[in-house]
């Protein structure tokens, strides 16, 4: 977005009108479109939203020094991070799943964060990287989405949606926003899935996963995957995956939470608790093999640390 | 002089940002919502003052807590009250607490690249009634729980609660379960231990404690007003009722 | 003499700081050591010397001992109060005492309060402020009360009312309002608690309690916990847990004691079997 280079630049016209404004002490929080419904969103619907920045050389670097809390442990203002997510296309719609907690350094700062973002009936989003950037961006993009539908009478596809944000986020490139998620949906074209990330990435694929516990859960996923898996053992797959990444990486677990999208929508499947998947399994559900998916019952009696019965007990 | 030094080159920034301490947490129940902050604030190892209050009245049936840089905080309270007033003008009723929340994560979104350093606890009840948080990060990602603490002791505060609201690590007696939400008088405790066990091993928690109490519209506020020092704040007794309990904490 | 390869001499082992230095560099920086946030005072009186601490240790922000002793013994007629990291003070004046105990009996004199303070400053001075303690000596001696303030570099101040510590500032201007010279026993405790105080609620780095150490040519009264402004509040509920609340995974009961069945045997019968074993 050349405005808001533009803005921070102290020989760019837009500079004097800048500080012409200072002068007379117009701000834009009390401008007229704050008033009233069109408070809030109501705004964001004439156009891209404003944004205040600090009156420095670089405001990304002043905004690097003051949250990136990589470069700097103590740094003030802490940015959640940490996560694993997934979605995968195969023959019976698209399966996303994804973990809920929510890291500010070592600390777990939340455990119960919905990294689903029901972006509208038809189309999902996934969270990894910066929380609020993920909620807001993909809120607006519902807006967007919406006022798509209003204006051509039809939904929106899955890539025109995607693009949408995608071309939003580039917009940004180098301002800070850091944001890694997936668009699922079903469009004219069947199911599909799109990578969109902070740095302009935007990729149509069949099958990804995102954040630091991505790794693992790819392990999982890549062994199971077919085209042709059933609902059942689909949503078996993307749970089982989400129970790996949440029990090797520190910074994912908590809870799973899974989605099905298919023709008529996306349906939420349920929430489970990844110690409780661990020790007891994720309950009487359709796919599951029923059990903990724990390895200590797979071992019971076999190894050394888990001697059977009667041995080891000299 | 050691610092005087030139082996180094030093590095001057614009740094607006400053920790002024203090803690504040909420708790929801069924039908009443519990907000709380302690009054210190501090830089460094000087108090600035002991009475600041952190948390703040809304609208009847919502109450902001604000923690984190204070200068910050209160200007971000004062801008969602002016909207808020704004609202009341346009459309003749209080704005929504699910709106307020939304509301306020485009206010902090909108200093997206130049964050308000603030964590922010709105509670309160909903349209129908029942008890609720949201918890904000400084740029504006939020969420509904049912409890939440932030600021100097969350570290301290967050796992008390984990446990003593969510049951976290208790196994519930042979037979029974744990209970889905806590009567008020039990999350007041539960909120007076808090902030006396935050003030003995925090060093930027003290002074004093202002505790809120929203209650919804025809619910019992179950002997809160029989309670020492308590405070009725709502103008017509027939609405969301909303209270304020005031405790002294150590000062060391 | 042939040392063995583990020796190391005496002192300091720095064998770390390259490896600590690096990892610094990296990020990764050094566990944060105790300190005492602190309010130490000292001040002259009619017949001797008063010192007085807060008992509030912290790590960071967080208060990692809620009534510590600050004033720690030196010899019977000296004090030595610390602020700065807790270990550093500790060790340094346990170290001095012991000295000075060594130095009295080979000397066979009553040790000097300058004495303790000669041997504290020159080790500090050594260490280049590397041992972070900051100190508040005082006694009295055959030369009478001395007070003096010790800095982690080494210098020091001799003066008749003094303080320490991050509450330092606050403790002082109430010695600077009150203090006066020649003042009684009762009169002095009272400022001194006055200039504790003022630490303990102004200063975020001190709390808790007061303690105070009179000494006069004739006794040394030791008096912890003079003053307890901060005493611990009654909680509403009580955290007692119902047995069973812990979930375990797994119950494996053992025997401590092992039981054996023992056959006893005797006669011949029983040496040509044990024979047969050999």
């Amino acid at each position: 977005m050349n405005s808001f280079l533009t803005r921070y630049s102290s020989t760019a016209p837009e500079a004097d009108i800048r500080k012409a404004k200072e002068l007379y002490g117009e701000d834009e929080d009390f401008s007229e479109v704050m008033w009233g419904s069109t408070g809030g969103f109501g705004n964001l619907a004439s156009g891209v939203p404003m944004f205040k920045l600090p009156s420095v050389q670089d405001p990304a670097s002043f905004l690097r020094m003051h949250t990136d809390d990589h470069a700097d442990p103590s740094c003030r203002i802490k940015i959640k991070h940490g996560t694993t997510t997934l979605a995968f296309r195969f023959q019976g719609g698209v399966i996303v799943a994804v973990d809920s907690r929510a890291t500010a350094g070592s600390y777990v700062a939340s455990g119960t964060v919905k990294k689903v973002i029901e972006i509208n009936p038809y189309l999902l989003g996934t969270m990894a990287g910066g929380a609020a950037d993920c909620q807001y961006w993909e809120t607006y993009l519902g807006i967007q989405c919406r006022l798509h539908e209003l204006r051509n009478r039809e939904r929106i596809s899955v890539a025109a949606a995607s693009k949408y944000l995608s071309n939003l986020v580039y917009s940004y490139k180098g301002m800070g926003l850091s944001m890694g998620t997936m668009i699922c949906g079903w469009d004219k074209t069947g199911p599909a899935i799109f990578y969109v990330d902070s740095d302009g990435t935007r990729l149509k694929g069949d099958l990804f996963s995102v954040g630091s516990g991505s790794t693992f859960a790819y392990g999982v996923l890549d062994q199971g995957y077919r085209w042709d898996l059933t609902d059942e053992e689909a949503q078996e797959l993307g749970r089982r995956s989400i129970y790996a990444a949440g029990h090797r990486d520190a910074f994912s677990g908590n809870t799973v939470n899974l989605y099905h999208v298919k023709q008529d929508g996306w349906k939420f499947i349920g929430n489970y608790d990844v110690s409780e998947l661990h020790y007891n399994g994720p309950g009487d559900v359709p796919g599951a093999p029923g059990g903990g998916y724990g390895y200590d019952i797979r071992v019971a009696g076999r190894t050394s640390a888990n001697p059977p019965e009667g041995e080891g007990q000299a | 002089m050691p610092d005087g030094s030139f082996a180094h080159p030093q590095q001057r920034q614009f740094n607006p940002y400053t920790d002024n301490g203090g803690t504040i947490l909420a708790i929801a129940g069924a039908d009443f919502t519990v907000i709380a902050g302690d009054t210190r604030q501090s830089e460094g190892y000087s108090i600035q003052t002991r009475y600041a209050p952190k948390v703040f009245r809304l609208t009847d049936r919502a109450v902001l807590a604000v923690n984190g840089f204070a200068a910050d905080g209160n200007m971000f309270v004062k801008k969602v009250k002016q909207r808020l007033e704004w609202y009341r003008h346009a459309h003749a009723k209080d704005m929504p607490l699910r709106a307020i929340a939304r509301l306020i994560q485009t206010m902090l979104y909108a200093q997206r690249f130049f964050p308000y350093y603030v964590y922010n606890i709105l509670g309160g009840i909903e349209e129908d009634g029942s008890g609720a948080v949201y918890s904000f990060d400084p740029v504006g990602s939020y969420e509904r729980e049912a409890c939440r603490a932030a600021g100097a002791a969350q570290s301290l505060v967050q796992p008390f609660l984990d446990n003593q609201i969510y049951f976290k690590n208790q196994k519930a007696a042979p037979g029974t379960s744990h209970p889905t939400h806590l009567p008020l008088s039990d999350v007041l405790s539960i909120v007076i231990d808090s902030f006396t066990s935050a003030t003995e091993r925090h060093i930027e928690v003290g002074d004093g404690l202002e505790i809120y109490v929203v209650v919804a519209r025809g619910r019992s506020p179950q002997g809160i007003e029989g309670i020492r020092g308590v405070q009725e704040l709502s103008a017509q007794p027939n609405g969301d009722r909303t209270f304020i309990l005031r405790r002294e904490l150590k000062k060391d | 003499m042939a040392t063995a390869s583990v020796y190391s001499g005496p002192g300091f082992d720095f064998t770390n700081e390259v490896r600590n230095n690096f990892l610094t560099e990296r990020g990764i920086p050094l566990p944060k050591a105790t300190s005492t946030g602190t309010t130490i005072v000292g001040c002259l009186f009619k017949d001797g010397v008063i010192l007085g601490a807060d008992t509030r240790a912290t790590e960071g922000p967080i208060v990692a001992d809620k009534n510590c002793e600050k004033i720690h013994y030196i010899t019977d007629n000296i004090r030595c109060c610390g602020a700065g990291t807790a270990a550093d003070t500790e060790f340094t004046t346990a170290l001095i005492s012991s000295n000075m105990e060594l130095h009295s009996l080979s000397t066979g004199r009553k040790p000097r309060v300058v004495t303790a303070m000669t041997m504290l400053k020159q080790m500090l001075f050594r260490y280049q402020g590397q041992i972070g303690a900051a100190l508040v000596l005082g006694g009295v001696d055959v030369t009478g009360p001395q007070l003096f303030t010790i800095h982690p570099h080494g210098s020091t101040d001799k003066l008749p009312y003094v303080t320490m510590g991050s509450g330092s500032l606050a403790a002082m201007a109430v010695f600077e309002a009150q203090w006066k010279p020649n003042m009684e026993r009762a009169e002095a405790l009272d400022l001194v608690c006055a200039a504790v105080s003022a630490g303990i609620f102004n200063d975020l780095g001190s709390g808790s309690n007061v303690d105070a150490c009179v000494i006069t040519a004739s006794h040394t009264e030791t008096l912890r916990n003079f003053v307890k402004p901060n005493e611990r509040v009654q909680k509403e509920r009580s955290y007692t847990f119902r047995r069973g609340t812990t979930e375990w995974t797994k119950e494996d009961v053992r025997a401590l004691v092992v039981e054996e069945d023992i056959t006893h045997i005797t006669g011949g019968r029983g040496a040509e079997e044990a024979m047969d074993t050999s």
